[in-house]
């Protein structure tokens, strides 16, 4: 379902200096899989998101996604792919301020391609919990609740993968679970690829596949048997 | 969700640096509504009035424009007087006849006529044939001389470039008890609503909504007879039948008073959209007949011939056993009528002596009199605030009749008076002739427009630094704003669509404030009206628009098809989406902004 080929990616920084930050020779996802990535901080995990996401462009290599080859595709058209098949958790939750709970669902919706009915986005509030709260602006929610709110968005369009950058990283550890539960089963039930981006091994543990992005760029990938294997060389 | 929901959510976010933004903007575009309408107003009520049906004005010398300010108008401080007997000059023989038999000087001409008759008669051996022929060739040729003399037997000098002449008396006002309104009064003659047009083009001539023109006497009112415009009635609440009593001079200054003679509306103008609807037209010989309109004359000379020579004439006649009344009217002039007196109010002689006296007593006489009295205010006394001349359209004389205002303001005018010996000093009242078209021009070419250019460029100005609040409003706002666009931009919004959001967002901002402005500067207008009205006499009430502006003087007006480039637009419809372009300018550079954020960056933030 995601493949990626030989990425590159390297930032300038403002010395001139050339950074290499990404170099992932392969790494794949199936459908409906749910796999976490960790690594330590500044190894590349938020840039490979992005990189999976079509906003950032590899300096080399191929994504692709749901079949069609992201890398290949203007701005505009990754745009769309995106709307139309991923789903996004931030680690902040990035709610719309000036929006409602169920705007900021919709607000989902709102650039996809493909026409979802509007009621989902209530429903989809309504499995997180959060039917009464529909109509509130998240200043006026709780932390965990406006995490909730950024789960029911991210899932509005039905997407193929979801991308969660650390979702759990500013709640609470009763929070955490609810979240990580929320989203494992959402993607379980609509059969989502999930790749999803955390620090905590509490959180890594529950889940059958781990990756560990290396500071060397190398990506392994570890079973929940215990093996690790490379995966440049696979 | 809509991309104008989305920047609507936005805009209500930022609640009060949106409402800062909005404010300023309305403010802006209150000012320019307030500017377009009343300006406009102003200046089409002007121009409205500018087709009025005389093209030549005949006043005092002074401004012209003050006297078409003052006439036309009716605004601006008074203007000086002119003879009455200069519109003669303007009116055909049988006018001229008829009114100059109201004057002294006919009279005393009668007199010695008939002082003449009475002393042949009453000589010794007077019945004689010879006596008697040789009598009247020595009347004859008395009065020929006397009639050259007056010209009475003559049309009105300028009568041949004349199609029609109506004198206009003012500097009286009517007060409302009521309301404190006050508005002009203008005496004048049943020719102004009868001769003149309203517009020359389509000879519309002046309607009444309800009643009638008034008369020069009636049966019912005598002399005291009025109609008043449109909206003299609207605003007193005045009907046909209620009487009102015009204020002499300016209703503020300390020397008003109050006419005693109450004057009757037999009348309603139908509006005309022009000046003429604020004003009560009083019958002018009514209004000659109140306090302090008749000029003093010579007395003595009056009383001389009108007196003197009635009493020595009488005495004579009634030793000859004749009874002789004076100023027996029109036809039988010439010769002796016998006849009883008919008013059961004294003689007509006693009448005229009795106005000859100085002015106060005359006017009190008058106005004490009984309606329906036949006395009228001999010409001698009478003068004029202004002559509406319309110049011949005959076309023997149409070409003559340009030069009609030349002739008079070189002095030509002034010579008609050489027979008034009641009041040699009138002769002095030198005359001017302008054009009112010219004059209304000039003042827009020398003023109005130049200061309407101002006020639009400083209103537009005005609209410019509104439109840039917007910017800033929208700028300042770009920090938080770029973490929202990169969110939007991760959950799949192009760069395009988030560019539309924010040019949404300023046409939004720009809309809102136009339409408060536009609301504001209508309540403006309103609050505004009594002031504007107070000086330019247009008032202007909350849903006065702008005046449109034909379509034809827009650039590009000539791709347009020809039919379309008479079709005048309100500015004021054009405002609001001017207003929404310049936002659209103003957003775009915040657009491009958030066109160019870096997603990966913002939302690292």
């Amino acid at each position: 379902m995601l493949k990626l080929e030989n990425i590159k990616k390297s930032f300038l920084q403002p010395d001139r200096q050339v950074v290499p930050i990404l170099d992932i020779p392969h790494f794949e996802i199936a459908r409906g899989e749910q796999v976490v990535l960790i690594g330590p901080s500044g190894c590349g995990k938020t840039t490979m998101l992005h990189t999976i996401a079509g906003i950032t462009k590899p300096d080399a290599g191929q994504v692709f996604l749901d079949g069609i080859e992201l890398t290949r595709f203007s701005e505009a058209a990754r745009d769309r792919i995106r709307a139309d098949k991923l789903g996004y958790v931030f680690q902040t939750f990035n709610l719309l301020p000036g929006f409602s709970a169920l705007e900021n669902v919709v607000l989902g919706m709102t650039f996809a391609s493909k026409k979802i009915a509007p009621l989902r986005a209530r429903q989809l509030l309504e499995q997180v919990g959060l039917g009464h709260r529909l109509h509130n602006k998240p200043a006026a929610m709780s932390v965990g609740e406006q995490q909730r709110v950024a789960v029911a968005r991210s899932l509005a369009n039905q997407p193929a993968l979801l991308l969660a950058d650390e979702p759990t990283a500013n709640v609470d550890p009763r929070n955490q679970q609810q979240i990580v539960d929320l989203i494992k089963h959402s993607c379980q039930s609509e059969n989502i690829a999930l790749l999803l981006v955390t620090h905590s091994m509490e959180v890594a543990e529950q889940f059958d596949r781990i990756v560990k992005l290396e500071e060397l760029n190398l990506v392994v990938s570890r079973l929940k048997t215990g093996s690790v294997t490379s995966q440049a060389g696979t | 969700m809509s991309v104008f929901k989305i920047a609507l959510r936005s805009i209500q976010h930022r609640g009060f640096g949106s409402w800062l933004t909005i404010i300023s903007m309305a403010l802006g575009v209150m000012m320019v509504v307030a500017v377009l309408s009343i300006h406009g107003l102003v200046s089409q009520s002007f121009k409205n009035n500018n087709s009025f049906g005389y093209n030549v004005l005949v006043g005092a010398r002074g401004g012209g424009l003050q006297l078409t300010m003052n006439t036309v108008y009716y605004l601006s401080s008074p203007v000086e007087n002119v003879p009455y007997e200069y519109y003669l000059a303007f009116v055909d023989r049988e006018t001229r006849q008829r009114e100059l038999r109201n004057s002294f000087a006919w009279q005393g001409m009668q007199h010695e006529i008939h002082s003449r008759q009475l002393t042949a008669a009453a000589a010794p051996g007077g019945g004689g044939l010879a006596a008697v022929m040789t009598g009247r060739l020595a009347e004859f040729a008395f009065e020929s001389q006397q009639t050259v003399a007056l010209g009475t037997d003559l049309s009105g000098l300028y009568h041949r470039y004349t199609d029609v002449a109506v004198p206009l008396c003012m500097g009286d006002y009517y007060v409302d008890e009521k309301t404190g309104a006050a508005f002009r009064c203008a005496g004048t003659k049943p020719n102004f609503f009868t001769d003149l047009v309203l517009d020359v083009e389509s000879e519309e001539k002046f309607q009444f909504s309800q009643g009638r023109c008034f008369q020069e006497h009636s049966a019912e009112h005598g002399f005291y007879e009025c109609v008043i415009g449109a909206m003299v009635a609207k605003r007193c609440g005045l009907q046909l039948g209620d009487t009102i009593k015009p204020t002499h001079g300016d209703p503020n200054s300390a020397n008003a008073h109050i006419h005693e003679s109450p004057f009757t509306i037999v009348g309603i103008v139908d509006a005309t959209g022009t000046p003429n609807d604020r004003v009560v037209f009083l019958n002018i010989e009514g209004f000659y007949l109140m306090t302090d309109h008749n000029k003093p004359i010579d007395e003595e000379r009056v009383l001389k011939t009108s007196n003197d020579d009635a009493v020595e004439g009488n005495a004579e006649a009634e030793s000859a056993g004749i009874e002789v009344d004076p100023f027996a009217d029109d036809d039988e002039t010439d010769d002796v009528e016998i006849k009883e007196d008919k008013t059961g109010q004294g003689s007509a002689a006693d009448t005229k002596v009795a106005e000859a006296k100085p002015a106060g007593v005359v006017a009190d006489k008058a106005s004490a009199k009984p309606l329906g009295s036949l006395t009228q205010l001999p010409i001698e006394q009478r003068e004029v605030t202004s002559i509406l001349v319309r110049t011949s359209k005959n076309d023997e004389y149409s070409v003559l009749s340009m030069f009609l205002p030349a002739q008079i303001n070189e002095g030509d005018l002034e010579t008609t008076l050489d027979w008034s010996t009641y009041r040699p000093e009138r002769a002095q009242k030198a005359a001017q002739a302008v054009n009112p078209v010219e004059q209304v021009t000039s003042l827009f070419q020398l003023f109005v427009d130049p200061v309407r250019w101002l006020l639009l460029a400083l209103t537009c100005m005005i609209c410019v630094v509104s439109a840039l609040s917007i910017l800033v409003g929208i700028y300042n706002s770009m920090n938080q704003r770029q973490h929202e666009i990169a969110v939007m931009r991760a959950l799949g919004a192009s760069r395009t669509k988030v560019m539309m959001i924010m040019l949404s967002e300023a046409i939004l901002l720009a809309l809102a404030g136009g339409l408060l402005g536009w609301f504001s500067g209508h309540v403006l207008n309103a609050g505004l009206s009594p002031w504007v009205e107070s000086q330019t006499g247009v008032p202007i009430s909350f849903f006065d628009f702008a005046p449109g502006i034909p379509l034809g003087y827009f650039p590009l007006a000539a791709s347009l098809p020809a039919d379309w480039l008479n079709l005048a637009i309100s500015p004021e419809l054009m405002l609001i989406p001017a207003l929404m372009l310049l936002a659209v300018l103003v957003g775009i550079y915040p657009a491009i902004s958030a066109y160019r954020t870096d997603v990966s960056q913002a939302l690292g933030k």
